[in-house]
């Protein structure tokens, strides 16, 4: 054994962790750092200037028991996160279907990915035009079919339904993408073997795709749960929450809590509360699809 | 060549109306800031610009800090990526060829760590950056000054590490044999020159993958960028810089030019897109659906 060799052992024994540094140092920094941070202040009463005093569960019991809106807020996030499941997943997998049987799937996948590579605030301007109740598109094709236009974003019943509507639009390709992917792992013959039983393109969807498509079912749903449980972007930049609060969600809710009111404690409160409600419904969806039936194909 | 089933018919008419749907709303926007001021402000207004004002696209910058913007997004997200390109191969290849004491802890950590929503860590982050001590005017105990948040620092460190990244790079990192790595030891390359010129160009087309991702995120990304830069206006990207100076563009006659500096926004994310499309897609679904 020479000396050179046990040096380059212990160099390669050390080289891993070099390796894993930057990772674990951030880490630290800009997650467990941060996480603990934000878990004390959610016990305070800190405005982000002067000194904290400690308050204990106060904010948990005030966001609950004494918030106007906070209550409001989250009816608004499950409204939002519902209309977006219910319009987005079925458009998606429908368009899935519909692509995986043409021909030039490259090209329809990317027409229906332009919004996904768009910036938020420029969709968010792309549709307020297009929504705008006078001079939009939508409304001018309305009035000339004789139909009266909606005020879509400033009317206080329109503006949750017409921001879901351009959510399902900003969202559809990277659905349709997975569950073309899911498509594609499909083996033909299940396919074959049904059709010549003399099964129709319904029953054969009906029967043999969705049953098969389990797990990308599974998988899509709870990632557009999550994010549509998470997301403000969309409203901060488009609505602003507004008309009458109509579309602040939980998470822009917090987000005005925090850097407009300065009311770090309660904002962060909300915000852990939010995050274990988003932690309860993805656990409980992945249960419930779960359940009998295919687990894994 | 069969006749085209009617089926088939029906379903490339559904899938154009589709893309229709897709397509449209962009070539509005587009018209839309060709119009003439006049053509803005007539009632009903007039749809399709007669006199196309292509000099629109270039008023925006003498008009607006649009080269700022600019140069800053294409800063602030190069070096993300850069970042984020380097930390996670790094982490990545720790991860994927070495078993020592810690690196199953990391890579729980790794997958632990994407599940919390970034609305959890915005608040803490802001303030953690503030805080510094004796930069940006603060003294010792973090007091007195800006800290960190006035700079690009502020804008970059945060996202100087995906946890995605790393999770993608391990896994690219698994395909690479591990005779090949062994064979160089043998020959006497240190663990660095190992990692430099054998399992980075293996790689690279994880890494192209990765870098083309998190070039389009970081670009678009808003929420972060507007906390930061609310009062900081020359580190604002593109897309904040237009939202946060929506006020400029209160009258309808401007209606065009707010239209052209989006556009302007959305264009070099589609050119780098259509570029590297394939990379991009394998992205997305890596890892993601395992049946």
């Amino acid at each position: 054994m020479s000396a050179g060799s046990s040096s380059a052992f212990a160099a390669r024994g050390l080289a891993p962790y070099l390796f894993l540094a930057p990772a674990a140092l951030f880490a630290l920094v800009f997650l467990v750092g941060p996480l603990g941070f934000a878990l004390w202040v959610s016990t305070t009463d800190w405005n982000g200037i002067g000194a904290a005093r400690p308050v204990g569960w106060g904010n948990y019991r005030y966001l609950f028991e004494q918030d106007p809106f906070f209550m409001r807020s989250l009816l608004n996030t499950f409204l939002f996160a519902a209309g977006s499941l219910i319009v987005g997943v079925p458009l998606a997998l429908g368009i899935a279907v519909l692509i995986a049987r043409s021909r030039l799937q490259s090209m329809w996948r990317m027409l229906f990915w332009l919004p996904m590579i768009t910036n938020i605030v420029a969709i968010a301007y792309i549709w307020r035009f297009l929504l705008n109740d006078t001079n939009g598109l939508l409304n001018r094709a309305l009035d000339l079919l004789g139909l009266p236009g909606p005020d879509w974003l400033t009317g206080i019943n329109w503006a949750m339904p017409s921001l879901i509507m351009v959510s399902a639009w900003m969202t559809l390709g990277h659905n349709v993408l997975l569950f073309l992917a899911g498509l594609n792992e499909i083996d033909h013959s299940y396919h074959e073997a049904a059709e010549l039983d003399g099964a129709g393109p319904l029953r054969l969807f009906w029967h043999v795709t969705l049953p098969l498509l389990r797990p990308t079912l599974l998988f899509v749903t709870v990632t557009s749960l999550i994010t549509a449980l998470s997301s403000f972007a969309l409203m901060l930049v488009m609505t602003e929450g507004g008309p009458a609060r109509a579309t602040t969600v939980a998470g822009l809710y917090l987000y005005d809590m925090a850097f407009t009111d300065l009311r770090l404690g309660r904002a962060s409160a909300a915000a852990f509360v939010l995050a274990a409600i988003i932690l309860a419904f993805s656990l409980a969806q992945f249960r419930l699809l779960r359940r009998g039936g295919v687990e894994r194909h | 060549m069969r006749p085209p089933h009617p089926l088939a018919l029906l379903r490339y008419a559904a899938l154009t109306l589709g893309a229709l749907a897709m397509a449209l709303p962009f070539a509005d926007m587009f018209l839309g800031a060709l119009r003439t001021p006049q053509e803005l402000l007539a009632v009903p207004q007039v749809y399709w610009p007669r006199d196309p004002q292509w000099r629109n696209f270039a008023r925006v910058f003498d008009e607006l800090p649009m080269a700022t913007w600019l140069a800053n997004s294409v800063f602030v997200t190069s070096a993300i990526t850069l970042l984020q390109l380097i930390t996670s191969a790094m982490a990545g290849y720790a991860l994927a060829k070495f078993r020592v004491p810690g690196t199953t802890l990391m890579l729980r950590l790794v997958l632990g760590a994407q599940m919390f929503p970034f609305f959890l860590l915005i608040i803490p982050i802001f303030f953690l950056l503030r805080f510094v001590p004796l930069l940006g005017g603060n003294d010792l105990w973090g007091q007195g000054g800006s800290g960190l948040l006035g700079s690009y620092a502020a804008l970059v460190l945060p996202f100087a590490v995906s946890w995605y990244g790393i999770f993608l790079m391990r896994q690219f990192c698994l395909g690479v044999p591990d005779e090949v790595i062994d064979a160089a030891r043998l020959d006497g390359a240190g663990e660095f020159r190992i990692f430099l010129t054998i399992v980075l160009p293996l790689i690279r087309p994880g890494l192209a993958t990765l870098g083309i991702f998190v070039f389009v995120y970081h670009w678009n990304e808003v929420i972060w960028t507007i906390t930061v830069t609310r009062g900081a206006s020359g580190l604002q990207t593109l897309p904040v810089g237009i939202y946060l100076l929506r006020g400029a563009f209160a009258d309808q006659s401007t209606e065009a030019l707010q239209r052209a500096a989006i556009c302007i926004s959305v264009l070099p994310v589609m050119l780098v897109f259509l570029g590297l499309q394939r990379f991009y897609v394998r992205g997305l679904t890596a890892g993601s659906v395992k049946g």
